[in-house]
Order: C-alpha cells, then sequence, then structure tokens
C-alpha cells in the first residue's frame, strides 16, 4: 500500500467525477427526450437504443480484444454507450436491426478504433454511423415504421400499450413471427429526427405551423417541437452541472438563430422556414447539446469553442436552406469536427506571461521587434 | 455511484473559477487549537542541504563550522552557505553535535544530504543577542545584512534565500512589496494560523521588509475563506501605510505569478522573474522571521508547521524548531494508529509521500499530513483523454495540458516548447480536474526533465518515479505497436501495478546515463561541474 502510493506524486486529491461517470451522467441527460419521443413514437425508440447498445457493447469487445487492449478497461469507459444512445434515437423507430447493427459497427469500429480509439478519432462516431448509413440506405432511413396507434391521435389504443410493444419488436425483428393481422403497422416516409423538411417540404412546415402547439397531441409533425424541449432540458442539465461549457451550445444556437433572422422573410415560410421552426423544429437542440460538444471530436479551448459553434451553426442553417444533402446536423457538426483541431491551434489561449497577439504585433510596429 | 456522482456534482457547481481550480478547504481542524510551542525532542536533526527538491547535485550546500563532539548554544552559527543561493544554520537549541553524516532521503526522488546530528540538552544556553539599537534607522544594506545573517529563506516552500531575493529587488529598484498570505492549499493553515496570532509582527514584518528594498507601496495579500485573519489584521493595519488586499480562494492563487497578476494586474514576463516589473514578493512566514532578524538580531531557527490529517486526534499548528523529526511533532499530536496509512510532506496539491518519519522540519516545510486510503482515495486507473478541455479551463499558466501531454507523448519537443511546457509552474490543477485520472503534471514533470537533459545534459535526474511512469507508457507503447496479444489477458489493474524493482533498474539506468553523458561532456568541454 505504502509502495504503492510512494510511487505516484502530487496531486493527491482529485474532483470528484471520472470520464465513465460522465458518461453516464450524459446518457442520463438524454432520458427526457428519450421519453417524450417514445411517448410521441412508441417503444421503438427504446428497442433501437437498447439494441444499438448491445451492438456497440459487443463490437467494442472484439475489436479491443482485436487490439490486443483489455477489453474491461476500453468497455469502462462507457463512451460506447453514449455512441449507442445518441445513435440510436437518431435511427427512425422501426428500422430493421441489421441496419443498426450496419451503423454501429461502422461507428465503432471504422470511426473510433480504426483512428486509435476514445480520444483519437476525427469525428463523432454516432453522426459518422448515421451519415453512412443515410448515404448508403437512404430510403430505410427516411421510412418510419410506427405502430398504428403513434399515427392517428385520436386512435382509442396508445402506442405504449403491450400491442404497440409488440408492433414495434415486429420492426425491428421481422423474422420475428409478432406481425399478423391483428398487428399491422403504418409506414410513411418522413423526416427523421435530423433529416428536416426537406422530404415532405412545405406540407410539414405549414402543418406544423398551423396546428401550431397542439404540443401533447401525437401528431408526427409536431411532436418535435416538445422532444426539442426535452434535449434543450437535458442540455441545461449538462450545462448546470458544468459538464459542458456554454460555449459551444451558445454559439451554434445563436448563429444559427441569426441567420434565420437575417433571411427570414414571410412570404418564403415554407422554403426558409422560421426562427422558431430552426431552433425547435428539428434536431438543433439535440445537436447544441449533446452531439456538437462531445468532447472527443470538438474543439476544447474556450475561445476555440466558441468559433466551432459559429461554424455549425451556420453551416447547419446553410445546408437546411441551400444544401442539396438530406441532412443538416450531422453534416454540420462532422464538418465542425473537420475544423477542430485547426481551431484549437490558431485560437490557443495566449499563454501567462507571454506577448498577446495585439501586442505582439504593436511591439513590431514600433520596435521593430516583437515585446517582451 | 450514480449517487455520489451526484452528491459530488454540487460540490462541482461553481466549483472552477475562470483559472485554477477552488479545491475544498480543509485548514479548520488544525485551526482550532492555538499555534503550539513544540517540547524540544532528544535529537534534531539539521539538513545541510538546504534545497527542498532534488535538483542539486552536492550533498550539501552548506558547509558546518562545528565539529562533531562539540557542544553548541542556542543561535550559534552551526554552518555556512557555499554558494549564493543557500543560506546559513543557526543551532536551535543548545547541545552536542553528535555526528555529520548522511540521511535517508525524506521523500522519493531525493538524494542523499548530509545533515548535523545534534542531542540536545535541556538547559537551553543561549549566545547572548546583539540587536540593532535603532532598528528604524537601518540603512536598507544593513537591514538585508541582518536578514542574511540569520539565515532566512522563503518561508513559502521554494526557500530562496531572501537576502539574495531582497537585494536584487533593492538594485532593480521595486514599486510594491506583496506579502504573501494566500494560502491555496486545501489542508495548509500555517500562514492564516501566523496571521490570526501574530499579526502584529507581520505587519511588522511587511514595513522593514518595505524598507528593506525601498518599495513605494506594501500590499499584504490574504484569501477569503480566513475572516478571522482578516479581522486581526485589519486591526494591526490600522494607521498602517500598508494596504490590505483579499482575494478570492482558488487554487494555486498563492503561486508568486498569480499572485502578481491578481494585485498588480499585470503579468510577469515568461522568462522574467517579478522583480522585472518593480515586484517583490515575500511570504508571510518570512516577514515574521524578518522582523525578528532586523529587531531582535535572532536567527531563524524555527517555523510554524500544520500537523493534520484525519489520523491525528488533535490536528495543530506548531511553532516547531527546524530539524524536529516529524514523528516527534506526530506523537505530540496523537496518531492514531489503525488510521494512519501514510504521511505526506507539503500539501495534497504539491506534496510529496514522506519515505521517513524520522527525516526533519525543515526551513521550507509547511505541513505534514497523516492521513488514509479512506480521507485521500489513490488515483483511480487512467483512461483516455477525452480531449474535454477541463484541464484548459483549470490551468493558471494558460497552457493546453491536452495538447502538452499529447505531444509529450509523441516526443515532439519543438512542439512542447511552443506549447509552453517551460511555462508550466507545475501546480498539478490540470491533474485535478482530468476525468481520466491522467497524471498530467508528472508528464510534464518527465517531459522537461528529458527535453532538458536532451538539450544540455547538465541536469540531475530527478523525480524519477515520474520518470518511471513515462516510462511505463512508453512500455505500454511499444508493446501496443508490437500487437502483444499477452496484453489482452492483463486487466486494468494490473496494467497499473507498480513493481518496485523495475523502478528501481529505471532508475540507475537513468543515473548512469546521465553520469555517462556528464562524463562525455567534461571531456569534451574540460569542465562538467558547470551550474546549470
Ligand atoms: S482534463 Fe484530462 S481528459 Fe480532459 S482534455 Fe485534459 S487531459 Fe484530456
Ligand atoms: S501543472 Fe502546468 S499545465 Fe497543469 S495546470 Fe499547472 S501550470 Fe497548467
Amino acid at each position: 500500500m505504502m509502495k504503492q502510493r510512494l510511487a505516484s506524486s502530487s496531486p493527491m486529491q482529485f474532483f470528484p467525477l471520472q470520464t465513465s461517470q460522465i458518461m453516464l451522467l450524459v446518457i442520463l441527460a438524454t432520458l427526457p427526450a428519450m421519453l417524450v419521443a417514445t411517448w410521441f413514437f412508441g417503444y421503438g425508440v427504446i428497442l433501437n437504443v437498447l439494441f444499438a447498445t448491445l451492438v456497440g457493447v459487443l463490437c467494442e469487445a472484439t475489436i479491443s480484444r482485436i487490439r490486443g487492449r483489455s477489453v474491461r478497461a476500453t468497455l469502462a469507459d462507457n463512451s460506447c454507450l453514449v455512441t449507442a444512445v445518441l445513435f440510436g434515437m437518431t435511427i427512425p423507430p422501426g428500422t430493421s436491426w441489421w441496419l443498426i447493427v450496419m451503423g454501429m459497427v461502422f461507428a465503432i469500429a471504422l470511426v473510433k478504433h480504426a483512428y486509435g480509439g476514445l480520444g483519437q478519432n476525427t469525428f463523432n462516431p454516432a453522426m459518422a454511423g448515421y451519415l453512412f448509413l443515410l448515404l448508403a440506405y437512404p430510403l430505410d432511413m427516411t421510412s418510419w415504421h410506427l405502430p398504428a396507434a403513434a399515427m392517428n391521435f385520436n386512435s382509442a389504443s396508445s402506442p405504449l400499450g403491450w400491442q404497440g410493444f409488440l408492433q414495434s419488436l415486429g420492426c425491428l425483428f421481422p423474422f420475428l413471427p409478432l406481425l399478423g393481422d391483428s398487428l399491422t403497422v403504418d409506414g410513411l416516409a418522413m423526416a427523421t429526427p435530423l433529416i428536416e423538411s426537406k422530404l415532405a417540404a412545405g406540407n410539414a412546415i405549414k402543418a406544423a405551423l398551423e396546428e401550431g402547439t397542439g404540443l401533447f397531441a401525437r401528431s408526427s409533425e409536431t411532436g418535435w417541437e416538445l422532444i426539442n424541449f426535452a434535449w434543450l432540458l437535458g442540455g441545461l442539465f449538462l450545462l448546470v452541472t458544468r459538464l459542458i461549457s456554454w460555449h459551444i451550445p451558445l454559439s451554434m444556437i445563436a448563429s444559427t438563430l441569426i441567420m434565420s433572422l437575417l433571411y427570414y422573410s414571410p412570404s418564403a415560410v415554407a422554403v426558409l422556414g422560421t426562427p422558431y421552426l430552426h431552433l425547435f423544429g428539428s434536431a438543433t437542440m439535440m445537436g447544441a447539446f449533446f452531439i456538437a460538444t462531445d468532447p472527443v471530436s470538438a474543439a476544447t479551448g474556450s475561445r476555440a469553442k466558441i468559433a466551432y459553434g459559429i461554424i455549425i451553426g451556420v453551416s447547419l442553417y446553410s445546408i437546411r436552406v441551400w444544401g442539396s444533402y438530406l441532412d443538416a446536423v450531422a453534416i454540420a457538426v462532422l464538418f465542425g469536427n473537420f475544423c477542430a483541431p485547426l481551431l484549437d491551434r490558431l485560437l490557443a489561449p495566449r499563454k501567462y506571461g507571454h506577448p498577446g497577439l495585439f501586442s505582439k504585433l504593436l511591439g513590431d510596429i514600433t520596435t521593430g521587434k516583437s515585446s517582451p | 455511484m450514480i449517487r455520489q456522482a451526484f452528491s459530488d456534482l454540487f460540490e462541482r457547481l461553481g466549483s472552477t473559477s475562470r483559472r485554477g481550480i477552488r479545491p475544498a478547504t480543509l485548514r479548520e481542524s488544525s485551526l482550532r487549537s492555538r499555534i503550539m510551542p513544540t517540547p524540544i525532542p532528544r535529537e534534531l536533526i539539521l539538513s545541510l542541504q538546504h534545497y527542498p527538491d532534488t535538483s542539486a547535485k552536492d550533498v550539501s550546500s552548506m558547509k558546518p563550522c562545528v565539529e562533531v563532539g562539540e557542544w553548541v548554544a542556542k543561535y550559534q552559527l552551526i554552518a555556512r552557505e557555499k554558494g549564493p543561493n543557500a543560506t546559513r544554520l543557526h543551532a536551535p537549541t543548545s547541545g552536542t553535535v553528535q555526528a555529520i553524516e548522511e540521511i535517508p532521503p525524506a521523500v522519493n526522488g531525493q538524494r542523499a544530504r548530509l545533515a548535523i546530528r545534534l542531542l540536545t540538552d535541556t538547559d537551553e544556553r543561549e549566545l547572548p543577542l546583539e540587536p540593532p539599537s535603532d532598528y528604524r534607522s537601518l540603512a536598507p544594506e544593513q537591514m538585508i545584512q541582518l536578514i542574511e545573517d540569520a539565515g532566512i529563506c522563503g518561508m513559502g516552500g521554494a526557500g530562496f534565500p531572501t537576502a539574495t531575493k531582497v537585494r536584487d529587488a533593492l538594485e532593480k529598484g521595486v514599486k510594491t512589496l506583496i506579502i504573501n498570505g494566500v494560502e491555496c492549499e486545501p489542508y495548509i493553515s500555517c500562514d492564516e494560523a501566523l496571521i490570526r496570532e501574530r499579526a502584529d509582527l507581520t505587519v511588522q514584518g511587511a514595513e522593514l521588509l518595505q524598507a528593506a528594498c525601498l518599495a513605494d507601496d506594501c500590499v499584504i495579500v490574504i484569501d477569503n475563506a480566513m475572516p478571522a485573519a482578516r479581522q486581526a489584521l485589519k486591526e494591526k493595519l490600522q494607521g498602517s501605510a500598508i494596504k490590505l488586499q483579499v482575494v478570492r480562494r482558488r487554487y494555486p492563487a498563492g503561486d508568486e505569478r498569480q499572485l502578481v497578476k491578481a494585485v498588480c494586474r499585470r503579468e510577469v514576463p515568461n522568462d522574467g522573474h517579478p522583480t522585472d516589473i518593480g515586484v517583490l514578493v515575500q511570504n508571510i512566514g518570512t516577514a515574521v522571521a524578518v522582523y525578528e532578524a532586523i529587531v531582535h538580531a535572532k536567527p531563524c531557527i524555527s517555523r510554524i508547521v500544520t500537523l493534520t490529517g484525519s489520523a491525528l486526534l488533535t490536528p495543530k499548528n506548531f511553532d516547531a524548531p527546524i530539524g524536529t523529526p516529524v514523528q516527534h511533532l506526530l506523537n505530540l499530536c496523537g496518531v492514531n494508529e489503525n488510521q494512519h496509512e501514510f504521511t505526506i510532506r507539503g500539501g495534497s496539491m504539491m506534496g510529496q509521500y514522506l519515505m521517513d518519519q524520522a527525516a526533519p522540519i525543515e526551513k521550507t516545510t509547511n505541513c505534514i499530513i497523516a492521513s488514509n486510503n479512506a480521507e485521500i482515495p489513490e488515483r483511480e486507473a487512467e483512461q483516455a483523454c477525452i480531449r474535454c478541455g477541463y484541464c484548459e479551463q483549470a490551468c493558471p499558466a494558460q497552457l493546453q495540458p491536452q495538447r502538452l501531454l499529447a505531444s509529450i507523448r509523441n516526443e515532439e519537443w519543438q512542439d512542447t516548447v511552443e506549447l509552453g511546457l517551460d511555462d508550466c509552474i507545475e501546480c498539478g490543477a490540470c491533474a485535478v480536474v482530468c476525468p481520466s485520472r491522467i497524471p498530467l503534471v508528472s508528464y510534464f514533470r518527465a517531459g522537461k526533465e528529458i527535453h532538458n537533459e536532451d538539450h544540455s545534459a547538465q541536469r540531475q535526474s530527478r523525480h524519477w518515479q515520474e520518470r518511471f511512469q513515462f516510462h511505463q507508457y512508453r512500455i505500454k507503447k511499444n508493446q501496443e505497436k508490437a500487437r502483444s496479444a499477452k496484453v489482452a489477458a492483463q486487466s486494468a489493474g494490473e496494467e497499473q501495478g507498480f513493481s518496485r524493482d523495475q523502478a528501481r533498474m529505471e532508475i540507475s539506468a537513468a543515473v548512469e546515463r546521465v553520469r555517462r553523458r556528464r562524463e562525455a561532456l567534461a571531456r569534451e568541454t574540460g569542465h562538467g561541474e558547470e551550474k546549470s
């Protein structure tokens, strides 16, 4: 005991939270959104998350074995759980199992471990996995299979009943003999959390505007509003507990807002949307608090984080409105990931006792050399 | 675990200020009783190595001027400084010199050093002191001479000779004298106790220091977690030109450079000293010692030491003679043996584990913590850096520790210099907040050392435990490169394992390497013993 101690050195006290616990708290913060989404779409959401988690853990274990690392130590950081939860929530409920397997394996094996494991990956694994699926299987990624009850909020039965559960399970594992005549599911092409109005375009926006704050009505068009507030709630929890700093969410949301205000025109709402829709009508809150703030792939310094948030916010709006991609948040975040290392370098804090950029320039002008 | 995490969350709220961190204060227990005079122990061990750390090559920085078997009186000069960066030593009490010999290292990485063992007698016969007839009319140079004669060094921890520092300030001319009463380490309360009980001496010491360096202003700085000390100082400062400033408690607010920034709103240039921008910083304890030296011509023979930790029955501050064995003070506090698992010298942020309870209190020893695993748990297993940036937010030197870490691990020395490795003050704030429990400071110390060794081959091998950690990391890296299948079976716990034999091999290899380089250098240049 004493010998062990002697080998270590100061400091001897630490702040309480460890990486593994931080990851669990992040998952805790996703709960509100998960519950609200389940309320709207049935158990498919939770099944997605659970199945993605299972696949993620298995995949992570296998790969750390192959890489000759301790499986227990790799799993202990809980980071693959966060990836799985976020990934599971971006996939449309009612997706077949193989899609989730492909996405998670891509995320864990290629995006994370091929780059060197946790802390080394340039891109956010959940987003990269999602984007991979979107590019490879655009049709499946925009098809929603929901329990009949979730489609029609006047229906007497709730998607949260036993029937709804069987239906959702049947969608995830089509080979199970669950979907019979009595258990039908409705399928429709719809925006995923991250694929905004582009597909349903004008209609969806109009419907959203007209139905407005029928917040608790099980309508797939207005559901996003409440889900976004739930993400915001979880995000505020992360902020208050200082698990994340305010820089990225604030600068990202603010720049999205400013862009949408700048281009707002009442006559072109169907194309450009409204500022409110840009913030709460799609996946902006999830992106701002849970995806862009993924520490590994984000910028680290305060100044760099602000710039990072602005880059994501501006590209988010641009891709949404002018881009031809189906998705905005995922691509905007990956674009931000590209810039993060550079931002960290360019916007590094001024070291104590070193001249800042300004006085360096000033020194150049006045003395011909940099001031001390 | 979740519950634990939750309760900790609330502790975390507001726990990081803009830079630096705010660990909980743990001073209360040791401040419950007043500063206690220490009964003279049977034996005093007076180390002749002045430096608290291990950078010195020689076994001693002082030359003894007594013989073995000689009887010495209290206040008698017993050792003189060898060079300009050391101070002299006086007998804290009367007694017989029993031996002048090497003593075992007190902390990891310390090298062998010489010490005078003084067998005390109970008479406490003292040399008559010759205080100046009117200390108020002394010239600065005379005051500095008195400080030098008293053998005073910085009592905050670094132990730089005060006379040298003040003389330098006098020559360069300073505007502001800062008396540092900020205690940012969680456990240490010696400065606060000193202010509470000897506020008048503190103020007079500050005035004398100001007169000695001819500074325009003098500011005493304390932190906002010591209301009693603040009250005491306020009373004594009435009618005085000295100002009192209270800064927010945070770690490391008491660091010299941080303090200068807080008081003067200016930063010390990275390659300079506070005196370069007209500031001199002195510790509170030093100010009191200066008062004694100038007014009473009394040499520095004792200091205030905090004894604390949950293994002690009555934690308190001692006015301990230099050379008192730690064990003696522990006994005076009463040790709960069941709970005493290890001892720390210094604070929990920058201190080191004490290897030998018989090690003496030195002029720079400010705190002893007798503790156990329940109070100070061991660092948990290291995980990968997730680039969360907490360390960057905590770093008082405004560095990017996570990038520094990466560049050291990759051994890109050019990058480490640009990222400011030399600006790191080794405060450890980054390692405290790191959720992945990466021993960042250890990497930085090791990095500095390897880098310097690579460049100058003049530095001694120090902090081998950090070298060892780095060595382990290298081994791990190489193993991974080789894709050793066996490692897979190793559990996380085993990876953290530590073998003393392995460590020893590493140290001796390092020492040997340095020795060889030194020899090579000596052959080339004809003088290898150059000072670094
Ligand atoms: S605090 Fe630790 S995990 Fe976070 S960026 Fe710094 S070194 Fe990496
Ligand atoms: S140890 Fe160095 S890098 Fe870490 S916080 Fe302190 S000054 Fe910054």
